[in-house]
């Protein structure tokens, strides 16, 4: 047998081998790791965070956002280093590589409010003046007239039209719970 | 810039080959200019944020169009089409199973348009990098790849000369292994939890190094030796680097994860191949330029060689950067900034999509037997190598000011204000290349097949 010589040999040798070598770095290793049990504390997303976690993929928030604090002091004002235990119940898990916008991991505890949070999805500049995060006016409403069931977004002037009130999705609401629901658990020492 | 008719069509292939591996180079044409558009788009965004606000064209759902258009659009488009000739010349015999070919070309081309459809709608699988059309896309994209592996595979297998040229064995690998692992990047027996995360560092990395990579070499080592006109340097250099890229770079995936939950002894790994890399990536560089050695002369007087020389540098330099990203004290400034969107820009452009328009600039006068003029070839040239040089230096240093801050531990916003006058920078770079991309669509319509007139001035007839 020469690989110079037998395409068959060559293309066995080269997809055995591939194959092998995925198995050991890839297949059996992740294997191994799905099997961390949930940290204590982490539940399935349920209800609105759910939902608001479909939505939180359809847009793409994990392109600019990482949910994975890595255990450095550069990564210190984002929480504690994410552990397996994390990410168990995920489907997919949100880790990320990029970091445009914050770490979003314990984003729960760091800016918990809904009025604050609704402003932000609705224009990010209303709130942070040079942010580049999109807006996600479609998930808002501009009415000239709330109704009293209406969650109102008290958005600054110069930040909506003129003259309407801005009134919040539910799907707006269930991104924010979403968000909202994004806390590091403690770990038990 | 008249289409000149320098170079015969000495390939001797009849019309419909001819139509056919033009085919996918036209369609690598359409989805380069598609996929560049989106990403002009998505680097505007980043200082202006307001610009066409629409659910369809939000940042979160474009990036992934770009990175799925540009990989497996116009890269994989316009490289398949280079390698079907290769095979075909160097196993000196018709391309066998044409249909399957044309096929795939169709099957790739309906799993795109989904994939852009769906994308805009936020349909996906979230974001897995690379992996974000949802299965049954997927499906028809792989049934593609199988079905131009299937008439690659059986022109090897019908080839008049005894060997298998080089070129043969790393496209031969490219297709066992993108079929390996697109199939292991979407089985889901083993990716719950962190188990996807992993598969997902093996994957975004294997599915540039164990795809492209030995893709575009294979074709570098037809296209080089062919357009100076003489053997390459080292045999047994190529061979070396075929097996060491294929031990090495499928090790290395978890180097994307560093400091993550991942198993520890599985990032020392992917760090540790990391720097075996440097034995593929410089033996081929290596043996390239030893190759032009002697014949700078003629590389002078030839855009198409100095395209292709600027994408072995950028091989060079792309994979010695992403080695020393590796690194744990490296990833702690640079990952998660800009500077990875440069490494890979640096990779997919200034490697892939150079060395690829060098040999389609060498090659496909030869199988159509017209040519675009030199004068517009290097209009391409130069367009893209500024264009693509402001883009990687003002996002890598974009990605340096973002570490820099976070390592300063200055609140979040300074560090996006202080990459903002480099996101500005980038998009007047990225406004470059798009533009070298239109040059580059006009000079491939010149260079298209053409039967009355091969017939008329009786060129093109296969002796």
């Amino acid at each position: 047998m020469s690989l110079h010589t037998d395409h068959r040999s060559l293309l066995a040798v080269a997809f055995g081998g591939f194959l092998v070598l995925s198995l050991i770095i890839a297949v059996l290793p992740a294997y191994e790791v799905e099997k961390a049990p949930p940290g204590a504390g982490i539940t399935q997303a349920e209800g609105a965070v759910a939902r608001g976690r479909a939505l939180y993929l359809k847009e793409g928030c994990a392109v600019c956002h990482t949910q994975f604090v890595r255990d450095l002091p550069v990564d210190a004002p984002y929480g504690r280093g994410s552990v397996a235990g994390d990410y168990a119940l995920e489907d997919p898990p949100l880790l990320g590589t990029q970091r445009t916008g914050p770490d979003l991991a314990n984003v729960g505890q760091r800016q918990p409010s809904e009025t604050w949070n609704l402003i932000h999805l609705y224009n990010p500049r209303a709130v942070v003046p040079t942010s580049v995060m999109p807006s996600y006016p479609w998930y808002f409403e501009e009415k000239p007239e709330p109704t009293p069931a209406d969650v109102v977004v008290p958005v600054p002037d110069g930040y909506k039209p003129a003259g309407v009130t801005v009134v919040a999705t539910e799907e707006a609401l269930d991104l924010v719970r979403y968000l909202q629901s994004l806390k590091q658990t403690e770990l038990p020492q | 810039m008249s289409a000149t008719r320098t170079d015969r069509p000495q390939a001797g292939l009849d019309i419909d080959t001819q139509r056919l591996m033009f085919g996918f180079f036209w369609w690598s044409g359409v989805w380069l200019l598609i996929g560049t558009l989106y990403g002009l788009l998505a680097a505007t965004k980043l200082y202006w944020p307001e610009v066409f606000e629409h659910p369809w064209l939000s940042f979160g759902r474009i990036r992934p169009i770009h990175t799925n258009i540009a990989l497996f659009g116009w890269s994989s488009f316009a490289a398949v089409g280079l390698a079907l000739f290769v095979v075909s010349r160097t196993s000196k015999v018709d391309l066998a199973l044409p249909q399957a070919a044309r096929l795939g070309m169709w099957l790739w081309n309906a799993a795109l348009v989904a994939a852009v459809i769906s994308l805009s709608l936020g349909v996906s699988r979230g974001p897995q990098e690379y992996r974000e059309l949802i299965w049954p896309i997927a499906l028809v994209y792989g049934l593609g790849l199988a079905a131009i592996a299937a008439s690659v595979i059986a022109t090897v297998a019908r080839r008049k000369t005894p060997e298998v040229y080089i070129s043969n064995w790393y496209i031969l690998g490219a297709l066992c292994w993108m079929a390996t692992l697109y199939t292991i990047a979407y089985l889901p027996f083993y990716q719950d939890g962190l188990g996807n995360i992993v598969i997902q560092g093996y994957f975004m990395h294997t599915v540039v190094g164990m795809w492209f990579t030995p893709l575009v070499l294979g074709i570098l080592y037809y296209a080089l030796p062919r357009m100076l006109s003489k053997p390459i340097y080292s045999y047994a250099l190529g061979v070396l680097g075929f097996w060491t890229n294929m031990v090495f770079y499928t090790l290395i995936g978890a180097h994307h994860f560093i400091f993550s939950p991942v198993p520890w002894w599985l990032q020392t790994t992917a760090i540790l191949f990391s720097v075996g890399m440097m034995v593929p990536v410089w033996s081929g560089t290596g043996n390239f330029f030893l190759t032009v050695r002697g014949s700078w002369s003629k590389v002078r007087r030839s855009y198409p060689l100095i395209f292709l020389l600027v994408g072995v540098w950028g091989y060079a330099l792309a994979s010695t950067q992403g080695t020393i990203e590796a690194f744990r004290s490296a990833n702690i400034y640079w990952h998660f900034t800009n500077f990875t969107v440069g490494h890979s820009h640096l990779a997919m452009y200034g490697f892939v999509a150079f060395a690829i328009w060098g040999a389609l600039y060498g090659l496909v006068p030869r199988i159509t037997g017209r040519g675009p003029s030199a004068a517009a070839i290097s209009l391409h040239f130069w367009l893209a190598f500024l264009g693509g040089s402001l883009y990687i230096t003002a996002i890598s240093i974009a990605g340096v000011l973002q570490g820099a801050s976070w390592v300063a531990g200055e609140s979040f916003i300074a560090s996006v204000d202080a990459a903002a006058p480099m996101w500005l920078w980038r998009t007047v770079g990225g406004f470059m290349m798009v533009a070298s991309h239109i040059v580059f669509f006009v000079n491939l319509w010149r260079m298209r097949p053409v039967r009355d007139e091969a017939l008329l001035t009786g060129e093109g007839v296969p002796a």
